[in-house]
């Protein structure tokens, strides 16, 4: 993956190098491997060690969205060889067709929606900026997806005409957030205590660790300043429904 | 080696099977929430069944992981087409698939309905009243708490307040956050249940150990799912369980009467199941997409559906998620996640401009869910994902559960699009009316407000749909309805409807007790009725009375223990 966004290549801006990201130092989820039942760790094991080869989207197409996955999940603090495979992740579900159970009615299929959406942000690249998505600037790059992200395509592209923005910005991020969010790295960043079968866990209050877990540590994170997918306090976008099944509530 | 159901309970082996020349008394469409209790009293009782299940039969060793990602297959993933002013999200969101259905991903809460669900169009002359009334149901509900069995409060005060077999949990730091902000408003609550969650060990069965990883299957066996609650003694009783066996058709006779099931085995194969009677217990999209696509000389609209009822007044319940950013850790991925709740605004109130209410109650996403849930309600993206994310321990979650009413627009129809046997796979349509747009703004403002009192520095939400009910509705006017208040359906004699998809209204409970409560008296009606449901077409329609020798082992007490 690129870390070409320190500093940003238009208005600079500086990080950090960290070996773990995240308010937990020297926390690692895979540390506690053995006490995980042996499916479980299979699972897992197998997601942190066998990437799959790209096999859905053509060259030009992973390119792409390599760039488009580096700033929609960036992960340029993370220290080299920590990275977090996602568009592999991606990749291997449109390829084997691994559907979440459901398809929007004005959506075309998972597979049609990235091919269409790769044609699109590569012809609004041009069209903007008179580059190719892959070469723009960090800066020019987000302003692309901030685009998309609003639901605002700017600028405007016939595509978005038969599929709606916000639903395949939806879909992207489900992906996305899912191959990042299950990988064990993520989860020493966030603090997350993990699989937790036979051991269980015994302190349920006031957010105290196990014996296993470590304490939050918090120091002020840095992103950078000038990027546009800070969190914004009138973020909230417009309310259409909920994303792909989440299966994470009642 | 031996086919494991948690830690310390088998599969009895061998499992009887019958051949394909075999006519069963009851072929049961489906091995769910509904379906398992119904196959297993109906091999107690000595009848010959067979029950058809489209997914896998789970070894929950081998084939379940404490894994987000890695749980996909317990979800109904074949393509649905969803549409309608709001859309529903399907898949992981409310159905599954294998043995035990949707009880092996639930959150386990089992409330009760209250006493009003059941009148809802007499007592707000909205949506519809039940055939039965609370009182029918009161000892299934008794009954079905002791087997499953429910852990919770000795008093729960709402609706008919009772009490529960197993004594509550402890509270996780969600359920803290839930009773905290209640009680900083004036508003009750309860910890630690209803759920259908052991807090102490029960035969083979051992208690939870508070991990958190319900929605994927409890490995512990702790969590109550027909897979290991009642399965086990269907197979002990005669029963086989057939799975990746997907049932695509029933077949009619010349004479009005079904005569079994055409399926597709594991190799794509067709085949079919001959049996004296039918129940199709496939929740409330499959159930009407099989009785759609069933349609022949006679019922060109679909099996049963005469009425024009089938497939309509789908619900699915407001599930808002109200998430609040505290300074202090929570650690919300600890202990289940249904372990409060409040249903002090379940019932109609005068004094606000809806019918109906909402319960409130805890909900512990893990990290996936949870990011998916920040990228609705905060539009988190990029740098902005990563940091929001880095505060995972510092957040609660708190659950809407709204009762949308039935309307005849939400409704499942077949699509143009095929699914892999080449059989139209459901249009699922759904729209928001006047009443539940009220309900729902008002419901979660009163939950960001729980929140706040509870000490959030920061509140927001994301909107969202839980449960489905509906859509092959029962009721005692077959013009109106697909089923009678014992799930026969009113034009096919020995055919019959049994799962969530026959609720006439959903409440602000969750369906699961219900449906089970459902099933158990679905059987013992059909137990009375014995071989005349097999070539008589008379319709009785007396209770049949409640049987307590059909309860698995371990599992007949002589009532709940509740204090008051
Ligand atoms: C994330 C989540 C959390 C939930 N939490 C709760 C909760 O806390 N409390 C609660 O009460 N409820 C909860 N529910 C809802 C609950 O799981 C369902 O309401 C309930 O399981 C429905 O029961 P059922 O018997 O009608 O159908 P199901 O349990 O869905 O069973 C239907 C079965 O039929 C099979 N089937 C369907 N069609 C066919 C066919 N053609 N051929 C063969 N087999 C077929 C399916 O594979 C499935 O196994 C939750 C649901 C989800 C998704
Ligand atoms: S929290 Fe308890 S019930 Fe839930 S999966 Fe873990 S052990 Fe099972």
């Amino acid at each position: 993956m690129t870390r070409k966004s320190f500093p940003f290549r238009a208005s600079g801006g500086e990080l950090k190098d960290l070996k773990q990201p995240g308010y937990y130092e020297g926390y690692s989820s895979m540390a506690q491997k053995k006490n995980w039942d042996e499916a479980t760790q299979k699972t897992v094991t197998d997601r942190v060690e066998k990437v799959s080869g790209i096999r859905f989207f053509s060259e030009k197409e992973a390119a792409l969205f390599v760039a488009v996955i580096d700033r929609v999940m960036p992960q340029d603090d993370r220290a080299e060889g920590r990275t977090i495979p996602i568009l592999p992740a991606l990749d291997e579900r449109l390829d084997k067709n691994s559907l979440n159970g459901f398809r929007y009615e004005d959506m075309p299929p998972d597979q049609e929606a990235y091919r269409l959406a790769a044609k699109a942000i590569e012809e609004m690249a041009q069209e903007r900026f008179g580059e190719s998505f892959p070469l723009l600037t960090v800066h020019r790059q987000e302003l692309i997806l901030k685009s998309l992200h609003d639901g605002k395509p700017d600028p405007d592209n016939a595509v978005w005409q038969k599929m709606p923005v916000h639903r395949f910005w939806a879909m992207l991020m489900e992906d996305c957030v899912t191959a990042y969010y299950s990988h064990p790295w993520a989860w020493d960043e966030i603090g997350f205590g993990g699989p937790a079968y036979p051991r269980g866990y015994m302190r349920l209050e006031n957010g105290l660790p196990e014996p296993w877990e470590k304490d939050e540590q918090r120091y002020e994170w840095n992103a950078p300043v000038d990027s546009v997918s800070q969190p914004d306090e009138e973020g909230a976008p417009p309310e259409h429904g909920s994303l792909h099944g989440h299966g994470g509530s009642h | 080696m031996s086919h494991r159901l948690g830690p310390m309970q088998t599969l009895p082996s061998p499992m009887r099977r019958f051949e394909e020349s075999d006519i069963v008394d009851y072929c049961i469409v489906g091995v769910g929430s509904a379906g398992g209790v119904l196959v297993q009293r109906l091999a107690r009782a000595g009848f010959r069944v067979v029950a058809l299940e489209a997914g896998h039969f789970w070894d929950t060793e081998k084939d379940w992981v404490s894994d987000e990602k890695g749980s996909h297959e317990l979800y109904w993933n074949d393509l649905r087409i969803t549409g309608g002013t709001h859309p529903l999200a399907l898949g992981a969101n409310n159905s599954g698939k294998g043995v035990g259905g949707g009880s092996v991903h639930w959150a386990a809460f089992v409330p009760r309905f209250h006493p009003s669900d059941f009148r809802v169009y007499s007592e707000d002359g909205v949506g519809a009243n039940w055939p039965i009334s609370y009182w029918d149901l009161k000892p299934y509900y008794e009954l079905l708490e002791r087997e499953i069995p429910v852990a919770g409060p000795a008093w729960f005060p709402w609706g008919d307040p009772h009490g529960h077999p197993y004594g509550p949990h402890p509270l996780g730091g969600v359920g803290d956050v839930l009773v905290r902000g209640c009680s900083n408003l004036g508003i009750r609550s309860v910890a630690g249940g209803p759920v259908a969650i052991l807090s102490a060990s029960h035969g083979d069965r051992p208690h939870c150990i508070y991990r958190g990883f319900c929605l994927q299957g409890c490995k512990v066996g702790a969590k109550a799912s027909t897979l290991i609650t009642h399965v086990p003694d269907a197979i002990s009783h005669g029963a086989e369980i057939r799975a990746y066996a997907m049932a695509s058709r029933i077949s009619l006779r010349d004479d009005g009467r079904v005569n079994g099931v055409v399926y597709f085995d594991r190799e794509g194969k067709e085949r079919f199941q001959r049996a004296r009677a039918v129940i199709v217990s496939g929740y409330a999209i499959e159930t009407p997409r099989l009785l759609l696509n069933s349609a022949c000389p006679g019922h060109c609209n679909g099996l049963a559906n005469s009425s024009g009822t089938l497939g309509k007044y789908l619900m699915a319940q407001a599930g808002n998620v109200v998430a609040g950013r505290f300074d202090e850790l929570i650690r919300l991925y600890k202990a289940p996640p249904a372990h409060a709740l409040s249903e002090e605004f379940y019932e109609t109130d005068p004094g606000r401009d809806f019918a109906r209410g909402f319960a409130v109650q805890t909900v512990g996403p893990l990290p996936v869910a949870f990011a998916k849930q920040m990228v609705a309600a905060m539009g988190a993206w990029g740098w902005g994902m990563r940091q929001v994310m880095m505060d995972y321990n510092h957040w609660a979650t708190l659950g809407v559960l709204g009762e949308i009413l039935p309307w005849e627009d939400n409704r499942v129809e077949l699509a143009e699009e095929k699914d892999q046997h080449g059989l139209p796979v459901a249009k699922v349509m759904f729209n928001l009316h006047d009443n539940d747009k009220k309900l729902i703004e008002f419901g979660k403002n009163k939950v960001m407000e729980i929140m706040a009192a509870a000490g959030a520095t920061q509140v927001v939400q994301e909107s969202r749909f839980a449960h489905l009910v509906g859509a092959s509705r029962m009721g005692s006017d077959p013009s109106t309805s697909v089923v009678d208040k014992f799930g026969r359906t009113h034009d096919i004699p020995n055919l019959f409807v049994c799962d969530g998809s026959i609720l006439p209204t959903q409440g602000s409970a969750n369906p699961g007790l219900t449906i089970q409560a459902l099933a158990a008296r679905t059987a013992d009606y059909l137990i009375k009725q014995g071989e005349t449901i097999f070539y008589s077409n008379r319709r009785d329609l007396n209770e049949p009375g409640i049987r307590y020798d059909l309860s698995p082992p371990y599992t007949r007490f002589k009532g709940n223990p509740r204090i008051a």
